[in-house]
């Protein structure tokens, strides 16, 4: 057992902060918010960084913790951690497998049905599709009497999309009526269902630590700026306190998160739960870390002035995204009380 | 990273397991669930003790120590694998901690060379010893202790109390903190001695825990002689030992807090399904929000770990004491939850377990407070981890 990250993760990190600190500054997810087309020149800078979606989870972790870092907007998420994630457990083709690997198709899934839940189903309506509208390839879960097949069909973006709207324009969500659409070619064992899934549970749960960790980082760096009574507001212990609880508990986050992704590089038995429990405490800090910070920033923290609702935002949208806390916190309880 | 051990590190795992099967008292398997509290009145248990000696006898008492030690100059991982497996089997080393977790580690960074020869036995369990921190005017400031030493010729002369002083009544040295220079600021005036606790002018009087045990006393010094040899580390020097001491209990304290925090988990689902709500969605989701909890401080745990191990300071271990130590109050509340109208009932015939849920209840009180509270832990992660001014 080591927790340490290898040099080349360090360099891997340090290498994605660096670079999305340059290319998607808070400006580039304001302007996003009303022009779709910024997210296109910084999908141009990260398919590079497509590859990471066939090889190791850990590394796929850290470099999905500093994009939820920026709320980096575009399809790195859908068509990296989701699509990629779905075509290598399913050992679909390999040309398709190795275009998406080298950034050079974006494909994205199509799993929940209306009721939200990321659970094959026979609904014909599929929902919260990750950015749909800019993938050209999109993976079709259906659960049918005889299992769950996986349809995966080009152009999505041609198709009858509905935008679902969340507080949150980052990413971005659409239903959709399969009608006839669904062919069923590929059969998806219950095996690589769960391996999909598993992974695509910890892939959140690092966007959404990392999105904890920035509104923590911002709030902190607040509290040492912002002066009342003739002194720093994080000097006051009712401040501190509230930063020190912040903190624990997005490093445990953090934590179980390299746990879980550690889990699924090495196949081990404990990976279900470990990737519910990683998704259940990113989904705690991302909470906390918005509560705290925006109490913590008080009056500036309610503005759109400001950037921290970007990050509020995305936080909060990553909670509910492949199940709410409350969802995997019963599927941790089902493992526990069986 | 990695998930699996090496195999050296299985090596170790196989032979510390061959060791347990083998050795393990009756008595542990169930004394010692929950809060890690024997039962029975001895404050010692006489089996613990031998236990104790044996683990050190066989290099399993502080493994990544020498032989002659209680060790096997055992990895730093390996001292995880061998916490984790002990707290596992819900098997301990020993309930006197100080002898063996402080006072040892200490005198081996502090002490001089004669000093160093009363380490194996304070390992081994063979001398018991008490800590002299907390007074009745200082307790989370620790450095605004009063109980004086003045040296006149080659002896000092000790005068003051201590206090919440644990194992007092049957030990029989003291690592006590004395305020050595009335003039000097208060963290610059403070040295540690070594107390014989049989020398005239030292009275006990034992405390009773919440739970009904005396386990702690108050402890008087009158004119107490303690040979100037007696004096750890520097003149005025007693205030770097005192951040050593309590970080040589923090190492390793982690596993159990996880482990125990873990236990509780499994109990309290045993628990819900004896009393028939282990259908009850809004109980299911609590003991699930406490594993996501307990699972997540494991990783948070493994990973100071791994900064430990690689000889950088890790700040997780004042979070693993603070999240522990509360998260084990909030279980067993929600333990007591689920009893519902028998929460508080403590008999026999109608308590759950006898009590056990409302009795550790009480007793993970002390693990908020002792060793630093929770405040005081929030206090160092803002202002030694976050960088926060100080208040
Ligand atoms: C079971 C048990 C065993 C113990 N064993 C020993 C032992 O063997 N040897 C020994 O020396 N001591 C021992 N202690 C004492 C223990 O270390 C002290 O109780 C502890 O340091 C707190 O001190 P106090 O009790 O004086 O509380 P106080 O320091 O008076 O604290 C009271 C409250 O004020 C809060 N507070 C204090 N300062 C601050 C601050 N700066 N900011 C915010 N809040 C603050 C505390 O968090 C607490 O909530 C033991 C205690 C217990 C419960």
């Amino acid at each position: 057992m080591d927790f340490s990250l290898t040099s080349e993760q360090d360099l891997l990190a340090t290498t994605a902060r660096n670079l999305l600190a340059k290319q998607c500054p808070p400006a580039l997810v304001r302007s996003h918010v009303t022009d779709r087309s910024v997210q296109a020149p910084l999908w141009a800078c990260l398919r590079d960084y497509a590859e990471l979606g066939r090889n190791n989870c850990t590394d796929l972790c850290i470099f999905l913790e500093e994009l939820g870092y920026v709320a980096a907007p575009g399809p790195f998420f859908a068509s990296v951690a989701l699509f990629a994630g779905l075509l290598e457990s399913l050992d679909a083709d390999s040309a398709l497998r190795d275009a998406t690997a080298a950034g050079e198709i974006v494909g994205t899934v199509a799993v929940a049905g209306l009721n939200g839940f990321w659970v094959p189903s026979d609904d014909l309506v599929k929902s919260f599709i990750v950015d749909a509208d800019i993938a050209d390839h999109i993976a079709l879960v259906h659960a049918t009497d005889s299992g769950v097949v996986v349809t995966v069909l080009t152009n999505p973006g041609e198709r009858a999309l509905t935008p679902v709207s969340t507080v949150d324009q980052s990413r971005r969500f659409f239903e959709w009526d399969t009608g006839d659409e669904i062919g069923g070619i590929i059969p998806c064992s219950p095996e690589a269902w769960s391996a999909f899934i598993d992974r695509s549970h910890v892939a959140i749960a690092a966007d959404m630590v990392g999105t904890a960790r920035r509104l923590f980082d911002m709030t902190l760096h607040y509290a040492k700026e912002r002066e009342q009574f003739g002194k720093p507001i994080g000097s006051f212990q009712a401040i501190q306190h509230k930063l020190a609880d912040m903190s624990l508990v997005v490093e445990r986050a953090r934590a179980s998160v390299q746990y879980a992704s550690m889990t699924v590089d090495a196949g081990s038995a404990d990976r279900t739960r470990a990737c519910h429990v990683a998704k259940a405490a990113a989904g705690r800090a991302a909470r906390s870390a918005l509560l705290e910070g925006i109490q913590i920033h008080g009056g500036i923290g309610y503005t759109e002035e400001h950037d921290l609702h970007l990050f509020m935002r995305r936080a909060t949208a990553s909670e509910y995204l492949l199940g709410p806390t409350s969802w995997h916190l019963d599927r941790i309880s089902d493992e526990i009380f069986a | 990273m990695k998930l699996e051990w090496t195999e050296p590190d299985q090596q170790f795992l196989s032979e510390l397991r061959a060791f347990l099967d083998e050795h393990t008292p009756v008595e542990a398997a169930n004394g010692f669930d929950f809060q890690g509290e024997a039962n029975g009145d001895a404050i010692i248990a006489p089996w613990l003790q031998a236990w104790q000696a044996k683990l050190f006898d066989n290099g399993w008492m502080i493994p990544g120590f020498p032989p002659e030690l209680g060790g096997r100059n055992c990895t730093p991982s390996q001292t995880m694998i061998y916490l984790e497996e002990l707290s596992r089997r819900r098997v301990p080393r020993a309930t006197h901690f100080p002898g063996y977790a402080i006072v040892g580690p200490s005198l081996l960074e502090y002490g001089n060379d004669d000093q160093k020869t009363l380490v194996s036995a304070a390992i081994r369990g063979d001398t018991i010893w008490c800590i002299g921190m907390s007074e009745p005017d200082a307790g989370s400031d620790l450095a605004g202790l009063t109980t004086r030493a003045d040296l006149d010729g080659d002896t000092f002369i000790v005068n003051g109390q201590k206090v919440w002083t644990s194992y007092a009544m049957v030990a029989s040295k003291c690592f006590c903190y004395v305020r050595t220079d009335q003039q000097a600021p208060k963290h610059k005036g403070i040295s540690l001695l070594i107390i014989d606790m049989d020398s005239p002018g030292i009275e006990v009087r034992p405390l009773t825990h919440i739970n009904g045990q005396a386990e702690f006393a108050e402890v008087f010094f009158t004119d107490v002689h303690v040979p100037v040899c007696n004096l750890v580390g520097e003149l005025n020097g007693g205030w770097a030992i005192t951040q050593g001491s309590l970080a040589h209990e923090r190492a390793g304290l982690w596993v159990d807090g996880v482990a125990r925090l873990e236990q509780t988990v499994t109990s309290l689902v045993e628990l819900a399904k004896a009393n028939g709500c282990h259908d009850d969605v809004g109980v299911r989701r609590k003991i699930a929000a406490m594993h996501e909890l307990a699972s997540s401080l494991r990783s948070l745990g493994y990973k100071g770990f791994a900064s430990y191990a690689q000889g950088s300071s890790a700040p997780e271990h004042s979070y693993m004491k603070l999240a522990s130590s509360e998260a084990g109050k909030a279980a067993f509340e929600l333990g007591m939850e689920i009893l519902g109208p028998y929460g508080a009932v403590t008999d026999a015939l109608r308590g759950a377990e006898n009590g056990r849920w409302v009795n550790s209840f009480y007793i993970s009180f002390a693990n908020t407070i002792a060793g630093g509270s929770s405040e005081i832990q929030r206090n160092i992660i803002a202002q030694r981890v976050l960088g926060l001014p100080r208040n």
